[in-house]
């Protein structure tokens, strides 16, 4: 509790107060990163850090990850900023554009490991050719399947959907077994599960969704309604269960793991949790597919670290980004907690080894894409957003697909104008 | 009194307040009026536009979607708090153990908080965690569970007004007693010896005499709807397709999320333009009633 | 509750407001409607307290119970295990328990410091202008707080104000103040004028009067400002996000909002949850189980006008 109190209040209270706060620690890096996000993931960094540079060891506070823009704005418009930043990678663009962010590619571009850092979180990374951030950690989207249910439906575990007919057709037959079991899973009220999940079936069929900026023309593609129809088609059909529709990402993750779900697209964070939550069950991974048979596509998610302009701390900033593309700290605590390695040549560890289903999923880094735009959160991950209204509107509606998708464009241009 | 000493003595006591108020109220509500002008990011350069934040609004199918909703919300809930917290109060108005009791179990919501308050219903209302479905399945009053939140809009509001009549309903009952307390005592005698039934007596006598205190409550309440913001925020979160944002959700989410500033500016002067009209109206009422 | 005849006092004494509301009510009651009314306040009470009840239980459940769907009515067995991860969830309960008992103990300060002399000098003075200046104090009612958060975050950063309890005390009492000041202003207003004009005959100046005559007669209504300015701070979850900077300093209704996603992607740590609400419910419970009495009068002559 550090108390910045002004002259201006003198009061005996105040200078009490001020007597029992305890001094900031001077020597502490402050970092801000979301809540809900890859909490474990970035306390485990973080741990493994201040293990090593007990010197200058980082304080970390998590922001509720709804408010995280707004308080980085705060933040930077008063001068008043962390040292650290992780922030969600699709931010990335917003802040740098606005300049709001420390330029950072003098002191890394002789950095080998840059060269093989994950390259969605690069991309969002980097605004007219100059890098402000690096890869915090990775989530990429996959097709994870029930193989316990495939067999019971007499389906051939081994032989995943690829197209989303096969995805229709095996779904219909999983959910004919009847009982609480459904053949699908899709998510009816999170923005952000759904440009995770199914956002990739539309890339995958060719279409394009996010508008880059002012001039760039938003949802392209046959592969929109194709998707949108399908899904609409799912639902009709009882593939998913109701209550999917009041999903707002809080149980998300934990639908999978319940055993009562045929196929969804979910992330990588899955593996671990659905063991966890139900050990017996065997499971499969695949690609995400789109209307044809072999095309994938995959949405590559997590944080970025950046450094906010007015940080007075940037070398040991530049330390910690440094840390975390290490080798050391690549196989140690990314792979040693089977989540995805930030850098492409590192997933080839022991612990990836032992556990055949990592290495499925990494397969999908290869064919991830991730947005780039400077209205992410307005546009696709606001609960109240064009992008989620889209849906539930394709999802739960009868209304004409062509008249969604067009009201949809109008509002994203709209915003993408602004 | 004191009115021989200089009213200057008395401004002196209102001093600090004012000084306050002028300091953490006004001068921030002339900023925001001024910010109602402009377009800022907070992160890039302010733009003066004039009044095209209100042209803005007067054109934005979610201002009215919003504003609707609050309406709806208000004129929905006003008339149930007030008609249950009177009927409570009539019930509990008599100082017995049993009845003093029940008054303050009927107060006890209206002093936790209404972020805890609405956490709680929202688990009460949870599709698969929630009390509330599996006591209706085991009660068969339904057959399989609801979707109170996210699905459909006036699902989810009567659920969030269940949530807040269970939360406010104490505060109308207190002062509805209160006002019951006050009503000289020859007036019901003389009312009993006319041989007026209970329920006549209710409506000749303690409601005309306790209209100031039912006009007090309903303007409380209609603000307070009208700003609703903390329950929608947290149980609905807009869902389904932003039907169930209210105005004061509307204007959160432009100046925080969004970034759009002068248009939650703007958005915030127009909503409370439109609950100052409420009030005189209300004012005016009260004013009639006295006479 | 036996503040109620002072309450709805201003010259009434206790025995007649009993009687006269007996008269009204009472009388008529006979036997069968006697168990009427009983039933009723029954059935009034379980609805009321049943969802703080199941609350309660829920926080008491192990882990995996308190997960489960459906949900159990009562815990299987008791256990403590949300309670644990709350305490020791990021800076710890204790932190966050402080905090947020140092921004309410702060804000009842300031609102009391403030509206006492405010609500005495706009019930007993002269003042020109009366009228418009109770308007100014009032006009926090009619404005969304939450539009005001952002230039007052830019006010506080000059003033060093920011990421401190006093800062965020203050946002919490600009919030509550009109509240305050209208229940203050008619709780000196219902002090009978025979008793300060006997003072000032004794030649006691108007501050003397304030503290000698006036204060002893409004304490419920002090009492009711404290409750209600504490109640506002301990829950109040937009402007503590704002003006905190550091885990350090945040609240205890921030944590109830990260323990929404809390699980590893952002799921819902349903225990921890309970635990929070609870343990944010029982400060509110016992400041108004403790106090009871004298807020009821507060409320009571402050409100009825």
């Amino acid at each position: 509790m550090s108390l910045q109190l002004s002259t201006r209040c003198r009061s005996a209270l105040a200078g009490l107060l001020a007597m029992v706060a305890l001094p900031a620690m001077a020597e502490d890096l402050q970092m801000w990163e979301r809540s809900g996000g890859n909490a474990g993931m970035v306390d485990a960094l973080v741990a493994a850090w201040n293990e090593k540079n007990p010197d200058r060891k980082i304080n970390l506070t998590y922001i509720p990850h709804t408010e995280m823009v707004p308080k980085i704005a705060q933040a930077i418009a008063s001068g008043e900023v962390p040292d650290l930043m992780g922030m969600d990678l699709i931010y990335g663009p917003q802040f740098e554009a606005a300049g709001q962010l420390v330029d950072i590619t003098d002191k890394v571009k002789d950095w080998p490991e840059l060269k093989t850092a994950v390259q969605g979180h690069m991309a969002v990374s980097t605004y007219e050719g100059r890098l402000y951030g690096v890869p915090l950690y990775a989530d990429v989207s996959a097709l994870f399947y029930n193989k316990d249910l495939f067999r019971k439906a007499g389906l051939d575990p081994e032989k995943p959907p690829t197209s989303l007919a096969e995805i229709r057709e095996y779904a219909d037959k999983i959910t004919a077994l009847g009982g609480d079991v459904k053949g699908y899973f899709l998510p009816g009220s999170c923005a952000g599960c759904n440009i995770f999940t199914v956002g990739p079936l539309m890339w995958a069929s060719g279409a394009t969704i996010e508008p880059r900026d002012a001039n760039d023309e938003p949802l392209q593609g046959d592969g929109v309604k194709e998707v949108l129809q399908w899904a609409r088609d799912m639902i009709k059909a009882g593939n998913v269960h109701e209550d999917a529709r009041a999903e707002t990402g809080e149980t998300f993750h934990l639908r999978f793991g319940s055993g009562k779900i045929g196929m969804m697209g979910t992330g990588n964070f899955n593996i671990t949790l659905a063991k966890e939550q139900n050990p017996s069950m065997d499971f499969g991974i695949a690609l995400l597919p789109g209307v044809k048979s072999g095309q994938v596509s995959s949405f590559a998610g997590g944080d970025i670290v950046t450094i906010p302009n007015g940080s007075k701390r940037i070398d040991d900033a530049i330390d910690f980004m440094k840390f975390l593309l290490s080798d050391e700290t690549q196989v140690e605590v990314y792979a040693k907690m089977l989540n995805m390695t930030t850098r492409g040549d590192m997933t080839d560890n022991k612990y990836f080894q032992a556990e055949p289903k990592v290495q499925q999923v990494a397969k999908a880094i290869a064919v991830a894409e991730t947005p780039y735009t400077l209205k992410f959160f307005e546009l696709i991950n606001s609960p109240q957003g064009p992008w989620l209204q889209m849906l539930q509107r394709a999802y739960y509606e009868d209304t004409d697909l062509d008249t969604i998708i067009s009201e949809a464009k109008a509002q994203m241009k709209a915003i993408a104008a602004e | 009194m004191h009115s021989k000493t200089s009213s200057y003595v008395g401004l002196l006591y209102v001093a600090p307040a004012l000084a306050f108020v002028l300091t953490f109220t006004v001068y921030p509500l002339v900023q925001m009026v001024w910010m109602s002008l402009h377009n800022w990011s907070l992160i890039a350069a302010k733009k003066f536009i004039g009044f095209g934040n209100f042209v803005k609004a007067w054109n934005d199918p979610q201002f009215w979607t919003s504003l609707e909703f609050t309406l709806k919300y208000t004129i929905l809930i006003t008339p149930v708090l007030m008609v249950l917290g009177y009927l409570i109060a009539l019930l509990t108005a008599e100082n017995r153990p049993l009845r003093q009791f029940t008054r303050s179990v009927v107060f006890a919501p209206v002093v936790i908080g209404l972020g805890a308050s609405s956490l709680l219903w929202y688990w009460l209302f949870s599709y698969d965690f929630g009390l509330i479905n599996r006591a209706l399945m085991d009660l068969g009053v339904i057959a399989k569970p609801v979707v109170w939140f996210g699905a459909d809009a006036d699902i989810a509001l009567g659920a969030v007004i269940v949530s807040i009549v269970w939360k406010v309903v104490g505060f109308g009952t207190i002062l509805f007693v209160a006002a019951i307390h006050a009503i000289p005592g020859e007036i019901g005698e003389a009312a009993m010896v006319d041989g007026a039934s209970y329920w006549q007596r209710v409506r000749r006598i303690t409601l005309p005499l306790t209209a100031k205190t039912i006009l007090l409550v309903t303007l409380v309440s209609v603000i307070g709807s009208l700003l609703a913001f903390d329950q929608f925020y947290i149980m609905t979160a807009g869902q389904p397709r932003n039907l169930t944002a209210t105005s004061v959700f509307l204007i959160y989410l432009n100046s925080f999320p969004y970034l759009k500033l002068g248009y939650g500016a703007a958005l915030s002067l127009i909503l409370a333009g439109i609950i100052l009209v409420c009030t005189c109206l209300q004012m005016l009422l009260s004013r009639r009633s006295h006479a | 509750m036996s503040a109620f005849g002072e309450a709805a006092g201003r010259g009434m004494s206790r025995t007649s407001a009993q009687h006269h509301a007996q008269g009204l009510v009472g009388r008529l009651i006979n036997g069968r409607q006697k168990y009427l009314v009983a039933a009723a306040c029954v059935a009034v009470c379980t609805v009321m307290l049943l969802p703080l009840v199941a609350s309660v239980l829920a926080s008491l459940k192990s882990t995996e119970e308190a997960a489960a769907a459906p949900p159990t009515y009562i815990p299987r067995g008791l256990s403590l295990d949300s309670y644990e991860r709350l305490w020791n969830y990021q800076a710890g309960l204790p932190v966050y328990f402080s905090n947020s008992l140092g921004a309410a103990g702060l804000t009842i300060l300031f609102c009391l410091a403030l509206t006492i002399p405010a609500g005495y000098g706009l019930a007993k003075f002269r003042i020109p202008g009366k009228e418009a200046l109770f308007v100014v104090l009032l006009l926090g009612l009619i404005v969304p707080y939450q539009a005001l958060l952002t230039p007052l975050f830019f006010l506080f950063v000059q003033l060093k104000l920011h990421n401190s309890l006093v800062g965020l005390a203050i946002v919490h009492t600009a919030i509550q103040l009109p509240f305050s000041i209208y229940v203050m202003r008619n709780a000196f207003e219902a002090v009978p004028r025979e008793l300060e004009e006997a003072a000032i005959m004794d030649g006691c100046n108007s501050f003397q009067v304030l503290v000698h005559i006036c204060l002893p007669a409004v304490v419920p209504a002090i009492i009711t400002v404290s409750l209600f300015a504490f109640i506002t701070s301990w829950n109040e979850l937009l402007a503590a996000l704002v003006i905190m900077n550091k885990d350090s300093s945040f609240t205890l209704p921030l944590i109830l909002a990260a323990a929404r996603q809390q699980t590893s992607i952002g799921g819902t740590d349903w225990g921890m949850l309970q635990a929070g609400i609870t343990i944010s419910i029982i400060p509110c419970m016992a400041f108004y189980l403790l106090l009871q009495k004298y807020y009821m009068a507060g409320l009571l002559s402050g409100a009825v006008k």
